[in-house]
C-alpha cells in the first residue's frame, strides 16, 4: 500500500519537472523568437502551451486521486498540496510564454529590436523559471529563497524598459505601436518572473511546511 | 519450537493416561464382579436355607435393596418376587437360569438391559422341594462406569494440557536461550551444546566466505569509481526506469551539479527534452546518438540500452567533450577557405596582368609597372606558400636538428635584415639584456624572431621604437619584444595566433603580410616546448614574450 503510495508521488515528482522544463522551453523559444523578430519560431511555443496545459490537468486529477484515496498527511500532504498550487503558476507561465510568441508573431519583420534591455530581462526571467524548478527538483531552499529574492531584479529591468520605451516614443512617434508591443512583452515577462517567485514560496512551503502567506497571518 | 515440546509432551500424556485408565479400570471391574458373585451365592443360599424352613414368609421378611429374590415354582410360575407383584409377572420357565437349576440345581445367566448401561445377574439355586429360589442383581457395566469417570478425567486432561503448555513453554526457553546468546559474529567461540557444533562451524565458513565476497566486491567497487572517477567522458547509468545508478564526477560536472541520490529520478539531473527523447529513442532501439550543449561547451552523447534476458536492464549514457574537436574542424574549414583566398587573390591580378599583356593591349609605358606588379604578386604568392610549407611542417611535427644556439647575434641579425624596412618608417631598434645560448632549431627560432620583429615593425607609427630583451630565469630561457604601436584590441587576443586572422583586414592588405606570421611562430615555440605570451593595449604597444627551457 505504502510503496505503491510511494511511487504515485515520485511520478507525480517526475510529471511536475517534465511539466517544468516544458515551462523553461516555452519561454526560452518564445525570447528566442522575440530576439531573433522570427514568427516561425514564436509559432512553435503554441503546440508546448498545448501540452503544458494537459499536463495541467493530468497533474490536477492526480492529485486529487492522491487525495482522496491515501489521505496524505504531513510531508506527502505538503508535497501535494504544493504540486496543485504549482502547476497553476506554470500553466500560467505557459500561458503568457504563448501571448509573449503570439505578440513576436506581429512585429513587422523590419523592426529589429535593437535594445538589449528586453533580451536581458527575458534572460532573467528564463533563469528564475529554470531556478525555482531546479529548487524543487533538488529540494533546495537555499535556491528557492534566491529566486524570491531575484524578482527585484526583473522588477528593476522592467522600469528601465519602461523608461526607454518612453524615450524611444518621444523621439519617433511612429514607433508606438512597436514600443507598446514590447512594453505588453515586458509586462508578460514581469509577470512569468512573478510566478516564478510564487513556485519558489510552494517549494519552500513543501519542504519547510510554512509558506509566506501563512508566515505573515502568523505574525 | 514451545509448540513442538508441548505436542511431544501431550502425545506421551494422552495415552500414558488412556492406558492406564483401563487397565485401572479391568482390574477394579474384574475384582468387583469376583466379590460381588460370591456375596450373591452365600446370600442365596442363606435364602435357600431360609425359604426351605419357612416358606414365602421368610422371603415377604427380607427387603433388601441390592437383592431381588424369586421364588419361582418348578413349572415356571412365580410365586414370590421381592420387588414386583406376582400377578403382573409371566411364567419365568424359559428363563435360562431357571431351566438350568431345574435341570442341574443351580443355574446361572447374565443379560443386560436395554441401554447397555446395567447387566443384571442372575442365579437360581433348587429347592428341595422342586421349586426354585433366583437371586438377582443389577450392577453397572464397564461402559457406565467410564462414564461415570468421564467428568475427572476429563479434569485431569485439562490440568495435563495446562501443564505441558507451561512446560513446553519452559523447555523450550531453556533451550532457546543458550542459541540466542550465540555469538553469530565468532561463531567458534561459543560452546551451548554439541549438537550445533556442526552448524556453527558451518556458519563460520560461510562468514569467511561473505567477508572475502564482500571484499571482492568492495574492491571491484573501487575499481569502477576510480575509472569513472578519472574519465574525461561523463557516465551515467540508470536502471530501466530511468533511475540513477552511477553518476562519475565528470557527468557531475558537466550537469552543474555537486552530488547525486542514488534512486532519484533522472530527471532530477537533467530534464532537457533533447536528452528526454534521446533515452526514448534509446529505450525503442537499444542505441541513440546526440549532441548537447552546455555552459558553452558541445558533447556527444551516447545512449545504451543493456539488455538482460530480452528486457531492458539500463542504460548507459556517455558524454564526451567535443567542443575543441568542433573549434578544430571550424579552423580547419575555416584555414581551407582562406588558403584558397588568399592564394586566388594574387593569382588573379597576375593573370589580369598578364592577359593585358599578351593581348597587346598594355601601352608600352605601362609595362614596366605591369610586370613589376606581376613579379610582386608572383613573390608574395611564393612567400605565401613557403609559409603554408612551413606551417605544414610544423604541423606534422616533423623532426628537425637542434643546436645551441646564442641568442644575441641571432637577433643581431635579424635586426640588420629588417634595418631597411624600419627605416621606411623611421623605427629604432634597440637590444638589451645579456647573451643567452639556447638550444633549439636555428632557423625556426630566427623564425620567430624575424615574425615578432616585422610585426612589432609593420604595426608601428611613425618615428616608433622597437626594443628587443633577452634574459633567462633558473628554468627558461626568456625573450621579448615591445615596441610602442598600434597595439591590439583585448578582443582579438585569443585569435591572432589563428592562420589568416587579422585584426584589421583593409590594413593588412596594405602592409603586406600573409596572415601566417604569428601562427608560425606559435607553432614553432610549441616545437620548443616554450610558451609565449601576449600583453597588448591599444594605441600604446603590444609586448610578446617568449620563454623557452633550458
Amino acid at each position: 500500500m505504502r510503496s505503491r503510495f510511494d511511487e504515485q508521488l515520485d511520478n507525480l515528482f517526475k510529471d511536475l519537472i517534465m511539466m517544468g522544463s516544458l515551462c523553461e522551453e516555452a519561454i526560452a523559444l518564445a525570447a528566442k523568437a522575440l530576439s531573433k523578430n522570427d514568427s516561425k519560431l514564436a509559432a512553435k511555443v503554441h503546440p508546448i502551451d498545448e501540452e503544458i496545459d494537459r499536463m495541467e490537468k493530468e497533474i490536477e486529477s492526480n492529485c486529487l486521486k492522491l487525495l482522496l484515496q491515501q489521505q496524505p498527511v504531513a510531508r506527502d500532504l505538503r508535497q501535494i498540496s504544493a504540486a496543485l498550487k504549482m502547476i497553476t503558476d506554470m500553466e500560467r507561465i505557459g500561458d503568457q510564454a504563448e501571448d509573449i510568441a503570439e505578440i513576436v508573431s506581429f512585429i513587422p519583420k523590419d523592426k529589429k529590436n535593437d535594445s538589449l534591455l528586453i533580451e536581458q530581462m527575458a534572460k532573467a526571467a528564463i533563469k528564475m523559471v529554470t531556478d525555482s524548478v531546479d529548487a524543487y527538483v533538488r529540494r533546495d531552499p537555499m535556491l528557492a529563497q534566491s529566486v524570491i529574492d531575484s524578482d527585484d531584479t526583473v522588477d528593476h529591468y522592467f522600469d528601465q524598459v519602461k523608461s526607454s520605451l518612453i524615450s524611444l516614443i518621444t523621439e519617433n512617434p511612429d514607433d508606438g505601436e512597436y514600443a507598446l508591443d514590447i512594453l505588453m512583452i515586458a509586462k508578460y515577462l514581469e509577470r512569468i518572473g512573478d510566478h516564478a517567485v510564487n513556485i519558489a514560496e510552494w517549494v519552500l512551503f513543501s519542504i519547510t511546511g510554512i509558506h509566506k502567506t501563512t508566515e505573515e497571518h502568523s505574525v | 519450537m514451545t509448540k513442538r515440546i508441548f505436542r511431544s509432551i501431550l502425545l506421551v500424556v494422552i495415552p500414558v493416561l488412556l492406558a492406564g485408565l483401563i487397565i485401572i479400570s479391568g482390574v477394579m471391574y474384574s475384582y468387583l464382579t469376583e466379590v460381588q458373585e460370591a456375596q450373591m451365592l452365600s446370600e442365596l443360599s442363606l435364602a435357600a436355607a431360609g425359604v426351605e424352613q419357612k416358606g414365602t414368609d421368610y422371603l415377604s421378611a427380607v427387603r433388601s435393596k441390592d437383592f431381588r429374590l424369586t421364588y419361582v415354582s418348578s413349572d415356571g410360575t412365580v410365586i414370590f418376587d421381592t420387588e414386583s407383584q406376582v400377578s403382573n409377572m409371566d411364567n419365568h420357565a424359559n428363563r435360562e437360569e431357571i431351566k438350568e437349576a431345574l435341570l442341574g440345581g443351580s443355574g446361572k445367566s447374565s443379560r443386560y438391559s436395554a441401554t447397555l448401561t446395567e447387566q443384571t445377574l442372575y442365579y437360581a439355586k433348587k429347592l428341595s422341594n422342586g421349586n426354585v429360589l433366583r437371586i438377582s442383581i443389577d450392577r453397572a457395566s464397564v461402559l457406565s462406569l467410564l462414564l461415570g469417570v468421564l467428568q475427572p478425567i476429563a479434569f485431569i486432561f485439562l490440568v495435563a494440557i495446562i501443564l505441558s503448555v507451561i512446560i513446553a513453554n519452559r523447555i523450550s526457553k531453556k533451550i532457546v536461550m543458550p542459541l540466542n546468546e550465540l555469538d553469530l559474529d565468532e561463531p567458534m567461540k561459543n560452546d551451548a551444546y554439541d549438537e550445533i557444533s556442526p552448524l556453527l562451524s558451518r556458519i563460520h565458513r560461510q562468514h569467511k566466505q561473505i567477508s572475502m565476497q564482500e571484499e571482492s566486491l568492495r574492491r571491484k567497487a573501487e575499481e569502477f569509481d576510480q575509472i569513472t572517477s578519472n574519465m574525461q567522458e561523463g557516465l551515467i547509468l540508470l536502471d530501466s526506469k530511468n533511475t540513477l545508478m552511477s553518476v562519475n564526477s565528470a557527468a557531475l560536472r558537466i550537469f552543474d551539479r555537486f552530488c547525486f541520490n542514488p534512486g532519484d529520478s533522472f530527471l532530477t539531473l537533467d530534464r532537457s527534452h533533447e536528452l528526454r527523447d534521446a533515452l526514448a529513442q534509446a529505450e525503442k532501439d537499444g542505441y541513440c546518438e546526440t549532441f548537447l550543449s552546455r555552459d558553452s561547451k558541445e558533447y556527444r552523447v551516447n545512449i545504451s540500452r543493456i539488455d538482460s534476458d530480452d528486457k531492458p536492464a539500463g542504460y548507459v549514457i556517455l558524454l564526451s567533450d567535443i567542443t575543441d574537436k568542433i573549434s578544430a574542424e571550424r579552423s580547419r574549414r575555416e584555414f581551407t577557405a582562406n588558403v584558397s583566398h588568399e592564394l586566388k587573390t594574387p593569382l588573379q591580378s597576375i593573370i589580369g596582368y598578364s592577359e593585358l599583356l599578351s593581348n597587346g593591349m598594355a601601352k608600352p609605358q605601362d609595362i614596366p609597372t605591369f610586370t613589376a606588379t606581376i613579379y610582386k604578386e608572383a613573390t608574395r604568392l611564393v612567400s605565401l606558400i613557403d609559409d603554408i610549407i612551413r606551417l605544414s611542417q610544423l604541423d606534422e611535427g616533423v623532426q628537425m636538428q637542434t643546436e645551441d644556439i646564442s641568442l644575441m647575434p641571432l637577433a643581431q641579425d635579424i635586426i640588420n635584415q629588417l634595418s631597411s624596412k624600419a627605416s621606411e618608417k623611421n623605427v629604432s631598434i634597440t637590444i638589451e639584456g645579456e647573451n643567452v645560448d639556447v638550444r633549439g632549431q636555428f632557423r625556426l627560432l630566427s623564425e620567430i624572431l624575424f615574425n615578432l620583429c616585422d610585426n612589432a615593425i609593420k604595426y608601428n607609427r611613425q618615428n616608433g621604437n622597437v626594443a628587443i630583451k633577452i634574459w633567462q630565469t633558473d628554468q627558461d630561457v626568456c625573450f621579448a619584444v615591445s615596441d610602442n604601436g598600434i597595439g591590439i584590441p583585448k578582443e582579438h587576443h585569443s585569435r591572432i595566433f589563428e592562420r589568416f586572422y587579422r585584426v584589421d583586414k583593409s590594413h593588412s592588405r596594405q602592409s603586406g603580410g600573409t596572415g601566417l606570421g604569428l601562427s608560425i611562430v606559435k607553432h614553432a615555440v610549441a616545437f620548443h616546448n616554450g610558451k609565449i605570451s601576449l600583453e597588448s593595449v591599444p594605441d600604446e604597444g603590444t609586448t610578446v614574450t617568449v620563454s623557452i627551457p633550458k
